[in-house]
């Protein structure tokens, strides 16, 4: 661990800027929480709450933004505190994507029909899920710098790929089976799809890690499932 | 890469009784800025001073180990200090002009090392010195005027150019621009840049962000111990040394 700064102020802020990050990861998180419970449920009085939330996810992007602006300016951060400064910038970046994502999904209750069979939604279900952990378990490696665990995410995302695919075949098995299905199935297509996206940001914010601690990049290619064709 | 100019091998200097330097061993590269940082007192400036010998001029002050230019060991005492000081030159942290006019600063050194015997030969130095150091233009129509009228960072590139005007193979700068307002400071670090390619530069410097903007490498010192070295992206993005690392980033103790 890294001794404090002479100046005391440059340390509350680098201090302030990661909270800031903790913070908006966190929010981040229980909006997908909420996004993948309103899918699941079918639950379409939450939508708007959950798009509100995601104006709060953008608030903070652009308070850190403002925050690294000026710890840029006033200090002009090198080693360990430039690396600090920029992951938070890159990692703050995806998480408003994530945001962006769950609010997506979020949407894509609304056209849903309630009696939606349960084997459909349970491939999405375990996806999302994982998801989530991922998610979970990157944060966790911000908070404890724990660059082993946030290498294990980025490992990780290979499931996220695999399960994308199952959860993908499984609606397009039902949309096959019924025309009138169109309609919905297209919706939780696009609802699979963005959970892989969010899976492919939290491998980002987990790069961002590794190179925040060690100071160099992970080396070779990410481990990666199957693959749906664009 | 680069071929090492300039090499010390287990450098130790000592004021009377106490240790400045301890077993310092580094290699400076040809044509290439190396920056040297380190809290005050930490053996930066007596580094340097050595490969100029300007440690000679005190009295208690003792030096072992070996310092090679191209090879050649300065330690040595038939070396020819005068000729190893027109092959080195050195720019300080304070301008300090001679006394003379502007033509005189740059003249004097080429006479005394017998460069220039004719007047035009002389006139034909001080341009080309005046033009390398960047001053040319300004100064041009005043050359008879006094070096001390000039403004500060006019009479640091003044001092520069009287340094390049022997043809020196290395400049030693000790903080050349802890005096100078931020476009002075600018305008030498500019000319750093283009001396390079004609120069070996060792510069001394407090300031971390002009030590990434100048130089290829950087050496960390702290009491009178080189605790690190290595391509100056390296030092200031992730170092291996801790305690550069907390020199750095300002949480030094």
């Amino acid at each position: 661990m890294s001794n404090e700064h002479t100046v005391k102020s440059y340390e509350e802020e680098l201090q302030f800027l990661v909270d800031s990050v903790i913070k908006m990861g966190s929010l981040t998180e229980s909006q997908m929480v909420d996004s993948m419970d309103a899918i699941i449920k079918v639950d379409k009085d939450s939508i708007d709450k959950i798009i509100k939330s995601d104006d709060e996810i953008n608030k903070f992007r652009s308070k850190i933004d403002t925050q690294i602006m000026t710890l840029l300016v006033k200090r002009a951060p090198m080693a360990i505190d430039l690396r600090e400064t920029i992951s938070s910038l890159k990692i703050s970046q995806d998480l408003e994507r994530i945001g962006d994502l769950s609010k997506s999904n979020a949407k894509k209750v609304k056209p849903l029909p309630l009696d939606l069979p349960e084997e459909l939604l349970s491939n999405l279900k375990r996806l999302g899920e994982l998801v989530i952990k991922q998610l979970n378990d990157v944060l966790d490696s911000y908070v404890n710098k724990n660059y082993d665990k946030a290498k294990e995410v980025w490992e990780k995302d290979e499931q996220v790929d695999d399960l994308t695919y199952i959860a993908m075949e499984s609606v397009i098995d039902f949309l096959s089976k019924d025309k009138k299905n169109l309609d919905f199935s297209t919706h939780l297509i696009f609802a699979t799809k963005n959970l892989e996206r969010a899976g492919d940001h939290i491998t980002n914010i987990a790069e961002s890690i590794c190179y925040l601690i060690k100071g160099e990049y992970l080396k070779g290619s990410r481990p990666k499932g199957k693959v749906i064709q664009e | 890469m680069s071929e090492a100019k300039i090499k010390s091998n287990n450098l130790n200097v000592f004021y009377g009784d106490k240790q400045a330097l301890f077993d310092v061993n580094l290699d400076l590269n040809e044509k290439e800025v190396t920056a040297l940082i380190g809290p005050s007192g930490c053996g930066k400036s007596t580094f340097i001073r050595c490969i100029n010998r300007m440690n000679d001029v005190i009295d208690i002050c003792k030096v072992t180990g070996n310092i090679e230019i191209d090879g050649v060991e300065i330690n040595d005492e038939n070396l020819d200090v005068v000729s190893l000081r027109e092959r080195v030159g050195m720019v300080f942290q304070k301008p300090n002009p001679f006394p003379k006019s502007i033509y005189d600063n740059i003249s004097y050194g080429p006479k005394i090392h017998g460069k220039g015997e004719t007047k035009s030969e002389l006139d034909e130095i001080v341009e080309r010195s005046l033009k390398k150091a960047a001053l040319w233009e300004e100064v041009k129509d005043r050359l008879d005027e006094p070096g001390t009228g000039l403004s500060g960072g006019q009479q640091q590139r003044l001092c520069i150019a009287r340094a390049i005007s022997v043809n020196p193979e290395v400049i030693l700068m000790d903080e050349p621009c802890s005096a100078l307002d931020p476009i002075a400071t600018a305008k030498i670090e500019e000319l750093i840049d283009e001396l390079k390619k004609t120069y070996t530069i060792v510069i001394v410097t407090h300031s971390m962000a002009q030590a990434v903007r100048v130089s290829q490498k950087t050496g960390f010192f702290h009491l009178g111990k080189l605790i690190e070295v290595g391509k100056t992206e390296k030092i200031f993005k992730n170092p291996d040394n801790k305690m550069t690392q907390d020199y750095i980033t300002g949480r030094f103790g």
